[in-house]
C-alpha cells in the first residue's frame, strides 16, 4: 500500500501548491494503523500524513456536506463509495461538480476500524479481528464512478452471484409474526443517538424530519413504537437513493443491522422501478426513481 | 427555592394559573395576565427573574415577568415566534397554564439605588427592562434620573405604547426616546437604529447604570457604544437568552462558558460578560 | 476480611437480585452494557466481570434515556397535573467500576446540588446500592489516574470488591454495604486473600493546568483544526458515563399527556436553537468546541472536578476517530501567545 500513500501525497501536494484546491481529504494514521481515521491537509506540509492502507472504510462524500455552502475547491480521494456518495450528493443540488478535483482510487476493501478498536477496548468478549468490514463483503462497484483522475489497480465487485439480497430474502420468507419480533428486537436496542443519520450522505436536509416541531412526527422517546417510526421513515426517505456505503451501520454503537433494511429497499425499487442503483454515475438533471413521476408506475401495494 | 404551590417536592412540575386577562401589545406580541387558581400569585419575583410558562400538550417556555402586581397577577409579555407561542398566542382568557419560578437572578435593584438608570432596549428586549423600570418608577426616590431608549422595527412592533408614549415620559425626572427603523409616514419620531440613537443621544455615563436587553446582535453593538462612550464594565447591565428546557440548571444547554443562564443569570454585568466566552 | 469465592457468585447474584433490581456488566448479542440479572441467558448473554468495562455506561441505572416526569389532564376548562414519577425502586449496580461511579459522582453534583434537587435523579439514585469493581489492569485507552481518579478505590461505593484470581475480597464501605454484606452473610467466607497489584497505565495522559489552560483559548485556532472531522453524530454523548445533557419534551393525545425528558446531546444542530431563529452554536465548531471546554474546564470551574473520567468509551466509539486524550495533549502543547 506504501506505494499508493506516496502517490497520493505526490497528488495533494500538487493540487495545493498549484493552488488548483484549497484542501485535500483523505486519511492519516493514529499511533496504530487500525487508527486510520479522515484528515484534512490544508497546507502541503500536512501531506506527509496522508495514507492509504486497509482501514480506509470511511466515506469521505460525508465531509463535504459542511462546506457545502462555502466556495473552497476541495481535492478529495473516492473509492467506489465515496464516489457514489459525490454523486449523490451532486444529484441532490448540494454541492457543485466544478468545487471538486476527484482522485479516484479503486478499494481492494476494507476493515473496519471501529471494530477493530472495539475488539481491542476490553469491553467486548475476545472477539478476533475479523476480514473484511461487513460493508465491504456486499460491494457492488468498489471502482470510482466519477473521478478528474484515476490510480490504482481495477477491482472486481466483492458480493456473490446471488448473494447480494440473501439476507433480505430470508426475511422476506418469515411469517409476519416472526418479522415483527425480528425488528421489534433490533429496535428495541436503538438508543436514537442519530449517529446513522449523521453519518448518512443521502441524509442532507438542512431541517430534518426527526428535528421538526411543527408538527413534531416522530417522539423523541425510545418507546418501541417511535423508535420503529425512525427508523422506517428514514428509510423510506432513502429508497431509490441509498449508495449502499454501509457507514450507518458500521457506525451505530448498538449494531442495528440498517443495511438490511436498506438493501431491501434497493431490491423493491429495482423490481418496481428498475433496472436502478443508485449514484452510479451523475447526469445533470437526472433524479432518483421516487423522485420523478411516470403514469405507468406501479401502484398495486397503494 | 421556588415557592410554587405544588405539594410535590418534583421542581420541574408547575403549579397550575388561570389567565384573567390577554393584552394586545403588537401584531405578534401579547401580554399575559396570570393568577393563581385559588387566588394570589403563584409566587413572587424581584424585576428580571423569570417563570417557565407550561401550555400543557403543546410544551413549556421560559420567559421574563415583564411585572408583578402585587398579589394581584404576574404578567408576561410574550413573541409570537415557535411552536409554543404560536398555540399560546390563540388561547382565551380563563385558560389554565402551568407556571413554575421564579428563576434567575434578577437586575441588582438595590445597588442600583441613588444612581441614574439608562435603559436601552430593543423589540420584544423592553418586556424583561419593563420590570425594572416599573420598580424604578413604584420606589421613584431611590433612583435618580431615568432614561429610557427604546427602539423597534416599526411603529406598530413598539410594545407597551400607552406606558411608553403616555405614563412614563410624564414621571419625574425622566426621559423616554424611541425610534423605529425606517420612516413612515404617521411617524414624526427618530428614525434609526438603536445602537446609533445612542450615541447620537450620548447619555454620560457619570453615576449611571446601562440597562440593556434586546436581540443578542443588538446588545453586542450597544455594549460596544458603550464602552466608546466612556462607561465602566461594572456599569453596564444586560439580561440574555438562550434556549432553555429545565430552567433549574441541570439539562446542560442554556450555559454561557460555565454559567448557567437559569440560575447564574439572566442578569450579567458587562464586567462578568467579560470574563465569559462570547457564545450567546 | 470478607472473601466471596467465585465458586458463589452465581448464589450471590440470585441473592441480590431477590432484594433489588440487580444490574450487572453483561456482554448480549453484539454489544455490551449493564442489564437486569433476572434478563440473563445463558447461551446468548455473557458475565463481564472478568473484562475491563462494557461499552454502554451504566447511567442508565439512575437517569434513564427516556422519563416521564408527571402527567396531566388538560382542555380549555381546566389543568390538573396527576402524578409525579418518581420510582423509588430498590436498585443495585454490581461490577461498576471506578471512573463509571466517578461520573455517578458528577451526576450527584449535577442532580442534586446546586439550589434544586431533582427529584426523579433522587428517588433513583437514593434506592441504588453500589457495588463497585476495583481494577488493576488498565485498558489501552483507559486514563482515569489522568483525571483524578483513583481505579483502586471507586469513589460513592457502598461495597467495594477485589478480584484475587479465584475470589473477590468484598469490603462494605457504607451502611447501605453493611446491609447487602449481611444478607450475603451465608456466601461469605471470612479469610485472608492478596489484594492484586497495580498495573501500570499504558497510555500517557497529562491532564495537570489544562483547565486553567483553557480559560483563554476559546478564540484560539486549535478549535478549526480539531473539529474538521467531527460529524457531530453524538455518539461520544451516549456512550460517555458523565454526559447528561436532555430534552424535555411532551407527548399527549386528547385532553391527557405526559410530560417526559430524553437524552439530548450537545453535538445536535438543535441543541440551543432558539424559536426566533437565532442559534449561538450553529456550527459543528462551536458545538466541538463547548462539548470539549464543558468536560474539561466548565465542569471543574463549576464543580470543581473534570466532566470526563477516563474511561476511554467515546475514542472505541468516535466514527472520524477523534480521541479526547489527543486533545488534551494538542491543549497542553498548544501555542497561546498573542495571535495563535
Amino acid at each position: 500500500m506504501t506505494d499508493i500513500s506516496l502517490k497520493i501525497r505526490e497528488i495533494a501536494a500538487r493540487l495545493l501548491e498549484s493552488g488548483q484546491v484549497d484542501m485535500f481529504i483523505g486519511w492519516e494514521e493514529g499511533e496504530e494503523q487500525y487508527q486510520t481515521r479522515p484528515f484534512i491537509a490544508h497546507r502541503v506540509e500536512d501531506v506527509e500524513k496522508l495514507v492509504f492502507n486497509q482501514y480506509a472504510v470511511h466515506n469521505l462524500a460525508n465531509a463535504l456536506l459542511k462546506y457545502r455552502d462555502g466556495s473552497e475547491k476541495i481535492g478529495m480521494l473516492a473509492k467506489g463509495c465515496d464516489s457514489r456518495g459525490i454523486v449523490r450528493l451532486l444529484q441532490d443540488g448540494q454541492f457543485q461538480r466544478e468545487r471538486l478535483y476527484i482522485v479516484g482510487i479503486a478499494c481492494p476493501g476494507m476493515k473496519d476500524p471501529l471494530a477493530a478498536a472495539k475488539s481491542r477496548s476490553g469491553f467486548l468478549p475476545a472477539v478476533t479481528d475479523s476480514g473484511l468490514a461487513a460493508k465491504c463483503t456486499d460491494c457492488i462497484e468498489p471502482n470510482p464512478v466519477i473521478y478528474d483522475e484515476l490510480i490504482g489497480e481495477k477491482e472486481t465487485p466483492r458480493v456473490q452471484e446471488g448473494q447480494r439480497f440473501k439476507l433480505v430474502q430470508d426475511i422476506e420468507n418469515m411469517t409476519l409474526e416472526e418479522r415483527y419480533r425480528f425488528f421489534e428486537d433490533i429496535f428495541s436496542r436503538c438508543i436514537r443517538c442519530y449517529a446513522c443519520r449523521q453519518a448518512c450522505v443521502a441524509c442532507n436536509c438542512r431541517t430534518c424530519i426527526f428535528d421538526e416541531m411543527k408538527p413534531q412526527w416522530v417522539g423523541r422517546e425510545t418507546s418501541i413504537s417511535d423508535n420503529f417510526m425512525y427508523h422506517l421513515v428514514r428509510a423510506s426517505h432513502m429508497a431509490g437513493r441509498c449508495i449502499e456505503c454501509g457507514e450507518c451501520e458500521r457506525v451505530c454503537p448498538v449494531n442495528i443491522p440498517l443495511m438490511l433494511i436498506n438493501q431491501k429497499l434497493i431490491k423493491d425499487v429495482n423490481a418496481f422501478f428498475g433496472p436502478y442503483e443508485a449514484g452510479m454515475a451523475y447526469t445533470e438533471g437526472a433524479k432518483p426513481p421516487l423522485s420523478s413521476y411516470q403514469e405507468n408506475d406501479p401502484d398495486n401495494f397503494l | 427555592m421556588p415557592e410554587h404551590k405544588c405539594d410535590c417536592e418534583n421542581p420541574l412540575v408547575p403549579g397550575i394559573v388561570e389567565v384573567i386577562d390577554i393584552k394586545d401589545e403588537t401584531p405578534d406580541v401579547k401580554s399575559f395576565f396570570v393568577r393563581s387558581v385559588d387566588g394570589g400569585v403563584p409566587f413572587n419575583v424581584m424585576p428580571g427573574q423569570l417563570g417557565m410558562v407550561s401550555l400543557m400538550p403543546v410544551g413549556e417556555g421560559m420567559y421574563s415577568v415583564s411585572w408583578q402586581e402585587e398579589q394581584e397577577y404576574l404578567q408576561f409579555a410574550i413573541k409570537r415566534v415557535g411552536l409554543m407561542t404560536d398555540e399560546l398566542h390563540r388561547i382565551e382568557v380563563g385558560q389554565k397554564l402551568g407556571v413554575r419560578g421564579p428563576y434567575g437572578n434578577g437586575f441588582p435593584v438595590e445597588e442600583c439605588k441613588g444612581r441614574d438608570m439608562l435603559f436601552i432596549a430593543g423589540g420584544i428586549g423592553l418586556a424583561p427592562l419593563r420590570s425594572f423600570i416599573k420598580y424604578c418608577f413604584k420606589h421613584r426616590r431611590d433612583y435618580r434620573r431615568i432614561q429610557i431608549i427604546y427602539g423597534s422595527r416599526s411603529y406598530n412592533d413598539l410594545c407597551f405604547k400607552d406606558e411608553l408614549f403616555d405614563k412614563w415620559p410624564r414621571e419625574q425626572d425622566t426621559e423616554v426616546y424611541t425610534t423605529i427603523d425606517n420612516p413612515e409616514a404617521a411617524w414624526d419620531g427618530h428614525v434609526g437604529f438603536v445602537p446609533a440613537y445612542l450615541e447620537e443621544i450620548s447619555p454620560s455615563p457619570e453615576g449611571k447604570i446601562a440597562v440593556v436587553c434586546g436581540p443578542p446582535i443588538m446588545i453586542k453593538f450597544v455594549l460596544q457604544s458603550l464602552e466608546k462612550m466612556g462607561y465602566g464594565d461594572e456599569q453596564v447591565i444586560s439580561t440574555l437568552e438562550m434556549r432553555m428546557k429545565c430552567g433549574i440548571g441541570k439539562c446542560g444547554r442554556c450555559n454561557v462558558g460555565s454559567e448557567y443562564i437559569c440560575l447564574d443569570g439572566p442578569v450579567f454585568t458587562l464586567a462578568q460578560l467579560k470574563k465569559l466566552p462570547p457564545e450567546w | 476480611m470478607q472473601i466471596l469465592s467465585k465458586s458463589k457468585l452465581n448464589a450471590a447474584l440470585d441473592l441480590l437480585s431477590r432484594q433489588a433490581e440487580l444490574f450487572v456488566p453483561l456482554a448480549r448479542g453484539e454489544e455490551s452494557g449493564y442489564y437486569p440479572w433476572k434478563s440473563y441467558q445463558a447461551g446468548s448473554d455473557q458475565l463481564m466481570l472478568d473484562a475491563l468495562n462494557v461499552m454502554l455506561p451504566p447511567k442508565g441505572v439512575v437517569f434513564p434515556q427516556t422519563e416521564r416526569i408527571y402527567s396531566f389532564t388538560g382542555n380549555d376548562k381546566g389543568v390538573e397535573i396527576k402524578e409525579s414519577f418518581e420510582n423509588h425502586d430498590p436498585r443495585i449496580i454490581f461490577g461498576i467500576r471506578a471512573c463509571d461511579t466517578a461520573a455517578l459522582d458528577c451526576f450527584d453534583d449535577v442532580f442534586l446540588t446546586m439550589g434544586y434537587v431533582d427529584s426523579l435523579y433522587a428517588a433513583r439514585r437514593e434506592n441504588t446500592t453500589i457495588i463497585a469493581h476495583a481494577c488493576y489492569r488498565p485498558g489501552d485507552n483507559c486514563f482515569c489516574a489522568a483525571m483524578g481518579i483513583d481505579p483502586t478505590e471507586p469513589t460513592k461505593a457502598d461495597v467495594i470488591i477485589r478480584d484475587t484470581g479465584d475470589a473477590y475480597i468484598w469490603e462494605s464501605k457504607t451502611d447501605k454495604g453493611d446491609k447487602l454484606t449481611a444478607a450475603l452473610s451465608s456466601l461469605l467466607e471470612d479469610r485472608e486473600a492478596a489484594t492484586p497489584e497495580m498495573q501500570a497505565f499504558k497510555h500517557q495522559v497529562d491532564y495537570e493546568g489544562v483547565a486553567e489552560k483553557l480559560k483563554d483559548m476559546f478564540e484560539h485556532s486549535i478549535w478549526d483544526e480539531l473539529s474538521q472531522t467531527c460529524q457531530t453524530c453524538g455518539i461520544c454523548t451516549y456512550v460517555c458515563p458523565s454526559c447528561y445533557c436532555f430534552d424535555i419534551q411532551v407527548k399527549s393525545w386528547g385532553d391527557e399527556g405526559y410530560r417526559f425528558r430524553c437524552y439530548d446531546s450537545c453535538m445536535y444542530p438543535e441543541y440551543t436553537q432558539m424559536a426566533g431563529g437565532h442559534n449561538p452554536r450553529g456550527d459543528s465548531r462551536e458545538r466541538f468546541r463547548n462539548r470539549f471546554l464543558h468536560k474539561l474546564e466548565f465542569f471543574k470551574e463549576r464543580y470543581g472536578k473534570p466532566l470526563c473520567t477516563g474511561c476511554g468509551r467515546c475514542i472505541v466509539a468516535c466514527p472520524a476517530g477523534i480521541d479526547i486524550t489527543q486533545i488534551i495533549k494538542q491543549i497542553k502543547e498548544a501555542d497561546t501567545s498573542a495571535g495563535a
